[in-house]
């Protein structure tokens, strides 16, 4: 019953589209699902820490979630300043001009995830069947997934996979993440369980028991994996565990982490209507909850890698399947050493080991539609901006499938992955994919630090314009030190050798993207123009006396 | 026979001799004051001759702007509490109110706390707002249009109150239109209907497909030629693409955090155009779900609508009336 003198609240009447809301447990989801500890996190952040050895990976996990969790906020203020924009193109477009935002959005969204394909196809490869064939020992098929054949088989299977799960519809697919969600955190705590009450010495012998009885190796297996990762390392290969007052070289464990950890704004959630702040909370906390989590089960798989595979030998062993990878050296396991297959030695059985790493391909399954869902929904922005032709957003009236939009990303990533496969200077090349979609967010964060000036009506009549901090807006601060953030990573993928990806001409083969995109923007332009339509006239805002 | 009777001409005022031939279409304003005002200026901005709101004229909440005991004036909007402490005040944040799309109202405390515990208080003044707020908007097109040659079109949809239908229909400048009162636009027919199929909502015009498909037919005895017929349906043909909405749980929160995207149209929308293909269909209603798409030859767009941020989401069309096709088109954020 209301009483005089509460704070008024307003008045709904029924009317279409007035929800309330959704559970913060779903926006977590989505946004965990993206930041995937197993996926990106185990193959692409923890699987490299040897390769900075004095670095600490405590204080590098805690200032990336710092740094990201910038990010979330501005994230969230831009989908509530513009709920239902839908993402980085729409944004940009918005508030940096049609050209840039197409050129940043179209490169990052579309064009690079043709190149991610190989990269979550590698993973599927390392996490699921390679581990799974070293299991029931089946040489031949371990053979054939080493080899570039079976490389391409695999990228094949990913890109087919993630184009029937666009297929699927969101709907469909939102199922299956939130089933893969339960699964996979379910594998994750039984693992989780065996490191924790699992002995390092009962870790040992089972490691020794299986490597000689899957790999064939023989003698004290462990301790060669950890001579074998000093001779390839070329020194100790232990990266400190825990804090020190001086970071040292800690810091370059960030841009390691954010191949991993800079993305739980990938899907954003939707934002309500006739709502106000609580909504913007509500789509910051669903991320932030989403990213802080995946810090904290990071931060907990350290301490119990620490304590069951020993911190030494598990990068050792890291180092030793990297080595093998560039060619700098050997290693005493054939496959990569997975957390999860390391783990399930503990059982010396080969059924509850292939269980276990099917169940961990939840993570993989609930994560892979990701590859071309963003891409879909940009392509069908630019279609509608009439950019692109409008019949790359045609649906099939059956199944209601993006049918061409699919096609412009299932048969580029499909060429993608033979050259993948067959070459491997194009193996370097295509990892500056997590460059170039960093670029896309800091063109976003850009727009998200100069939107109360540039767009500033849109700005004050959004629930943002009440958070500031010391008189500046919150999204300029947020944006500014979201836009530093990334600028140090790209600084660092650009200038060190260390993260492989500074190759010169794979900078100039992503920079071709970039140009690629500027073609298409121009000659879009300049088609449009001769049909009576400006492209620059989209974002024109109408005068309102 | 009275003007408002005649087939296309349901309201008095000028009418332009020369035909129009680009069309400037938005939807779903739902009572953002700021959004209609940069529609009455779209025609002039774009070169338009005729602007048209396809549906869901009115607002969907009020905020009461409560007088206390001391004299001193309440308010919140987008959760943020505020005193208003000066008639300059208090206008100030009305005007960010109807901007938003919502009526602000005044009450004493003792009146907000009986909105709160009775819903046909609460019902009674959201019908005199919203009939206040569609004069004072079809006023301002008076004073905007009037004798410009810029044609104004606002058709009622769902979400609004049948009492609306009255003053749209007596207005000078501004027209409308319904299944039975097809508007001429040159050697164009816009037929057009603001019912849709069900929602969750349970709202003023909403029917069964079977149903849909009857007011679809009967709207249809005024177009002849598909080539010249246009249509303006408010709810947008089924599994389109125009139509995609968040999936929403039995007490209307979103299933899946809103990632759960389904397909909410009208079938029977569907099959008129399909049947039908006239040379345009203009949607609205899922606010979410702009972009365009072919139904056979049928050029059917939905321009979405981002009412609340005061973006104007809108159709830029421009018919070749020689060709009697739709020359080119564009959807913009203005």
């Amino acid at each position: 019953m209301a009483t005089v003198g509460e704070a008024p609240t307003l008045f709904l009447r029924k009317a279409t589209g007035l929800v309330k809301g959704w559970s913060k447990f779903d926006a977590f989801l989505y946004s965990f699902m993206s930041v995937n500890f197993v996926t990106l996190g185990l193959f692409f952040a923890f699987s490299v820490l040897a390769f900075v050895p004095t670095g600490q990976i405590l204080p590098a996990l805690l200032i990336s979630g710092v740094f990201v969790s910038f990010l979330v906020v501005t994230y969230a203020g831009l989908i509530s300043v513009m709920p239902r924009a839908g993402g980085d193109y729409v944004w940009q477009s918005r508030v940096l001009g049609g050209g840039i935002a197409f050129v940043l959005a179209i490169t990052g969204w579309w064009f690079i995830l043709w190149y991610w394909a190989p990269i979550y196809g590698n993973i599927l490869n390392v996490e699921v069947f390679q581990p799974l064939a070293a299991v029931f020992k089946l040489d031949g098929v371990s053979e054939f997934l080493a080899s570039n054949n079976g490389l391409f088989f695999v990228c094949a299977v990913t890109v087919l996979l993630a184009g029937y799960l666009v297929s699927l519809g969101m709907e469909g697919y939102a199922k299956i993440q939130k089933f893969c969600f339960y699964v996979g955190m379910a594998a994750l705590a039984v693992v989780f369980l065996v490191m924790l009450f699992g002995s390092q010495s009962g870790f040992q012998n089972a490691f020794n028991e299986e490597a000689a009885n899957l790999f064939g190796a023989s003698g004290d297996v462990y301790s060669q994996t950890i001579e074998m990762g000093t001779v390839n390392n070329g020194g100790p290969i232990v990266p400190e565990l825990g804090f020190t007052p001086f970071f040292g070289p800690t810091l370059l464990l960030v841009p390691f982490l954010c191949f991993w950890i800079l993305w739980p704004n990938w899907g954003a959630t939707l934002y309500g209507e006739v709502r106000g702040a609580s909504d913007f909370k509500r789509v910051m906390s669903g991320m932030m909850w989403g990213l802080w989590i995946t810090v904290g089960v990071a931060l907990v798989f350290v301490f119990l890698a620490d304590k069951f595979f020993g911190w030494e030998f598990f990068n050792a062993a890291n180092l030793n399947y990297w080595a093998t990878v560039y060619g700098f050296g050997e290693a005493t396991m054939p496959v990569w050493s997975y957390p999860p297959l390391l783990a399930s030695f503990y059982f010396h059985n080969e059924l509850i080991s292939a269980l276990i790493i099917l169940a961990f391909g939840a993570w993989f399954l609930g994560w892979a539609g990701t590859l071309f869902l963003s891409s879909t929904r940009v392509i069908f922005a630019a279609a509608f901006d009439r950019i692109l032709p409008e019949k790359v957003a045609d649906v099939s009236e059956r199944r209601h499938v993006p049918v061409w939009a699919l096609i412009l990303m299932l048969v580029p990533a499909l060429i993608v992955s033979a050259f993948y496969a067959y070459t491997s200077t194009f193996r370097t090349w295509i990892l500056d994919a997590t460059l170039v979609i960093a670029v896309t967010f800091l063109g976003s964060a850009i727009a998200a630090m100069i939107l109360p000036w540039r767009k500033k009506r849109l700005y004050e009549s959004s629930p943002m314009a009440r958070y500031k901090v010391a008189g500046i807006p919150l999204i300029t601060v947020s944006g500014f030190l979201t836009a530093g953030f990334l600028i140090f990573n790209l600084y660092h993928w650009f200038t060190n050798d260390l993260y492989a990806i500074n190759d010169p001409d794979s900078l100039v083969f992503m920079g071709s993207m970039y140009l690629l995109a500027l073609v298409v923007y121009v000659v879009a332009k300049v088609v449009r123009k001769s049909q009576g339509i400006d492209l620059g006239a989209i974002h024109k805002e109408i005068p309102v006396e | 026979m009275p003007l408002g009777t005649l087939p296309g001409l349901r309201s008095g005022g000028p009418r332009r001799k020369i035909p129009p031939v680009k069309i400037f279409f938005v939807t779903d304003l739902h009572g953002s004051e700021i959004c209609w005002k940069k529609f009455l200026n779209a025609g002039a901005f774009y070169g338009a001759d005729v602007v048209i709101l396809g549906g869901d004229v009115t607002g969907k909440a009020m905020v009461p702007i409560v007088q206390r005991a001391n004299g001193t004036w309440e308010a919140s909007l987008q959760d943020h509490r505020d005193t208003l402490e000066s008639e300059d005040a208090i206008v100030e944040f009305e005007k960010r109110v109807m901007n938003r799309g919502y009526y602000p109202i005044r009450v004493s405390d003792q009146e907000y706390v009986a909105m709160q515990e009775d819903e046909d208080l609460v019902d009674k003044r959201f019908k005199e707002v919203m009939l206040d707020g569609t004069e004072r908007w079809i006023a301002m097109a008076e004073e905007k249009l009037a004798g410009t040659g810029i044609r104004v079109i606002a058709c009622p949809a769902n979400d609004d109150m049948f009492e609306i239908d009255d003053l749209l229909t007596g207005a000078q400048v501004v027209e409308t239109g319904d299944e039975e009162h097809p508007i001429t636009l040159g050697d164009f027919t816009m037929v057009s209907m603001g019912w849709t199929n069900p929602t969750p909502w349970h709202t003023f015009r909403e029917a069964e497909e079977p149903e849909l498909a009857t007011r679809i037919d009967r709207a249809l005895e005024a177009a002849t030629d598909p080539e010249t017929t246009i249509f303006n349906f408010h709810a947008p043909p089924y599994a389109s693409k125009l139509d995609n909405a968040p999936a929403l749980n039995p007490d209307l929160t979103y299933v899946s955090g809103g990632q759960a995207i389904r397909p909410v149209g009208s079938t029977a929308v569907h099959d008129s155009i399909k049947r039908f293909q006239p040379l345009l269909s203009l949607h609205g209603h899922i606010h979410e779900s702009k972009g365009s798409t072919r139904i056979g030859k049928t050029l059917a767009l939905n321009p979405g609508s981002s009412y609340e941020e005061g973006i104007l989401q809108a159709a830029v069309v421009n018919i070749d009336e020689k060709k009697r096709k739709v020359k080119n088109y564009q959807l913009v954020n203005g």
